[in-house]
């Protein structure tokens, strides 16, 4: 080791320098690791069971926020249409129109994502412009498809191919057997067979687990929350210039002024989970990808192309960001991933999926 | 009291209805095992429709070869007539080692391998081995989800009841996890 003071070279485990005599840290450093929380050595199941609970929690999360949305709006319009707290119950935080209110929305958004899930998925194929491709005329990536689908137990899905240099892949379908799944022309060019198919795993992986089915749920419900909050806030807005006879009842101040700051802050909450759900399931098709292919390293020399590679990517946008393997808006960096990303940082991939390597 | 009431009739309708939920399930992961059997199956009769083809094309190129091709093409046709699944194991296991030496044979000929009909079936080849591989690793995992609610706390109960049974994993057999010899003469 190198002393710190004068830079000399020192024994491994010297307490002084020979040069300068200033003291040595003892311990050898720890390896630089790398931001973010400490992994525990794991398995693919393991890794698969704890992404799954995230999601479930994320989601219930989600669902919360929605369910109180909607309690304040019926309450605060049963403090202002009626101007009383509530005549049936003695307890004065329960008010009846708001768990009317609160099961409407969540109907609502179980209909409407019920609507999104027949029908949504082939539009988003059609509008990067992908072209599906027959068996002769991409025989490996079609043989690596079928492997990957034998390995996951489900039928093969639709192969597309899109023609751009970029490296980059998506898997689309609202259910295992209509599922397809896309390839770019740069990264059937710029992967060996193994990697290929660390890819079609980590796409495989979100198939097999509805991921497609998940983020429609879950961009709905997002969706309804920024509605209602909108909503609610223009109401409490013309509610406020036009209110002449004021008949609300004394409580009624408090409750719209909670109403006004969660609706003030409920959309964003809803994104910060939307995109936090979204990191989860990037984490669980990767380790699902290794549970199909019991090979971590296909993947990780993959995602370290597809991180090297620096050719710029025009066939997405933000509404189609999110199915990509990796973010097609080049988001790598650990920074930018914190809060408002839809991938986990590529690093923070790796290093988990080096992981699962350690154990198997 | 009033309340005590509802509690036992939601007992009453829950119960059954989750025993028909486990009962669902099980005959669910028995049935995927059964699948993924016959998915093993399938992969190797595409094996061994393949392996002639490859011979037929390889042999101009590989008249020293003689040998290992007859071993190719021995074993493949022993383990088309295998009838029980003991028999049909073992002579896979004896196919696989003898492609084995074959694909390692070939990599001594760089024509074979330009040539672009060996190509083509050699893709086809190692992508019916992965399928082969990849089967029988599904084939286990179903084995294991199966096995796991046989076994587990509550399911064992319905499993106990309508006789469901553990399924047996496929093994590999010795002949393809052994490392093949290789001769050097």
């Amino acid at each position: 080791m190198n002393c710190p003071e004068c830079g000399a070279v020192n024994k491994a485990g010297a307490g002084k320098c020979v040069q300068c005599g200033a003291l040595l840290a003892r311990a050898a450093p720890e390896p630089a690791r790398p931001a973010g929380k400490v992994l525990h050595r794991t398995d693919f199941l393991a890794a698969a069971r704890a992404n799954r609970r995230a999601t479930r929690r994320l989601v219930f999360s989600l669902l919360a926020i929605l369910v109180i949305l909607g309690y304040l709006c019926g309450w605060s319009l049963q403090l202002v249409i009626r101007g009383i707290p509530a005549p049936a119950t003695d307890v004065w935080f329960l008010s009846l129109w708001g768990v009317r209110t609160a099961f409407v929305l969540l109907t609502v958004g179980a209909v409407w994502s019920w609507v999104a899930f027949h029908g949504g998925d082939r539009l988003v194929l059609s509008l990067t412009g992908a072209v599906e491709v027959r068996p002769a005329e991409e025989p490996v990536l079609h043989n690596v498809v079928e492997e990957m689908a034998i390995a996951a137990g489900i039928p093969r899905p639709r192969v597309f191919v899109l023609e751009t240099g970029a490296m980059n892949a998506f898997a689309t379908g609202m259910n295992p057997s209509r599922a397809v799944i896309c390839v770019t022309r740069g990264l059937l060019n710029g992967l060996n067979r193994e990697e290929l198919q660390g890819v079609i795993g980590h796409e495989m992986g979100h198939i097999v687990n509805w991921d497609i089915r998940y983020a429609t749920a879950v961009g709905v419900i997002v969706g309804l929350i920024a509605l209602v909050s909108d909503g609610a806030l223009r109401a409490l807005y013309f509610s406020g210039n036009s209110r002449g006879s004021g008949r609300g009842s004394a409580g009624a101040p408090f409750i719209l002024l909670v109403l006004v700051v969660f609706a003030a802050l409920a959309p964003m909450f809803a994104m910060l989970v939307q995109f936090a759900v979204s990191r989860q399931r990037e984490f669980l098709a990767d380790a699902t990808s290794v549970r199909l292919t019991r090979h971590p390293q296909g993947l990780i020399s993959a995602l370290e192309k597809l991180g090297a590679s620096a050719e710029p990517f025009r066939g997405a946008n933000r509404a189609t960001q999110h199915m990509f393997i990796v973010n097609p808006f080049r988001n790598f960096t650990e920074r930018s991933s914190r809060l408002y990303a839809t991938h986990p940082p590529l690093q923070l991939r790796i290093n988990r999926l080096r992981n699962l390597g350690a154990s198997m | 009291m009033k309340i005590l009431g509802w509690i036992v009739v939601a007992l009453i309708v829950a119960v059954p209805l989750w025993g028909v939920l486990l009962f669902n399930t099980l005959v669910n992961l028995r049935n995927q095992v059964q699948n993924a059997w016959r998915q093993i199956d399938v992969q190797l009769k595409r094996r061994h429709d393949l392996i002639p083809n490859l011979v037929e094309v390889v042999k101009d190129y590989m008249s020293y070869e003689q040998e290992t091709l007859n071993k190719v093409i021995q074993a493949r046709n022993q383990a088309v007539s295998a009838t029980t699944p003991e028999t049909a194991i073992a002579a896979e296991g004896v196919l696989s080692g003898a492609m084995g030496k074959l694909f390692a044979l070939m990599e001594n000929y760089p024509d074979l391998k330009a040539n672009e009909n060996v190509a083509r079936l050699m893709e086809e080849l190692s992508a019916t081995e992965n399928k082969i591989a990849f089967s029988r690793q599904f084939y286990n995992d179903s084995v294991m989800a199966l096995n796991n609610s046989v076994e587990t706390f509550p399911s064992n109960l319905i499993a106990g009841m309508f006789h469901f049974k553990q399924a047996t994993y496929f093994e590999v057999p010795e002949g393809e996890s052994a490392v093949p010899a290789v001769n050097l003469r």
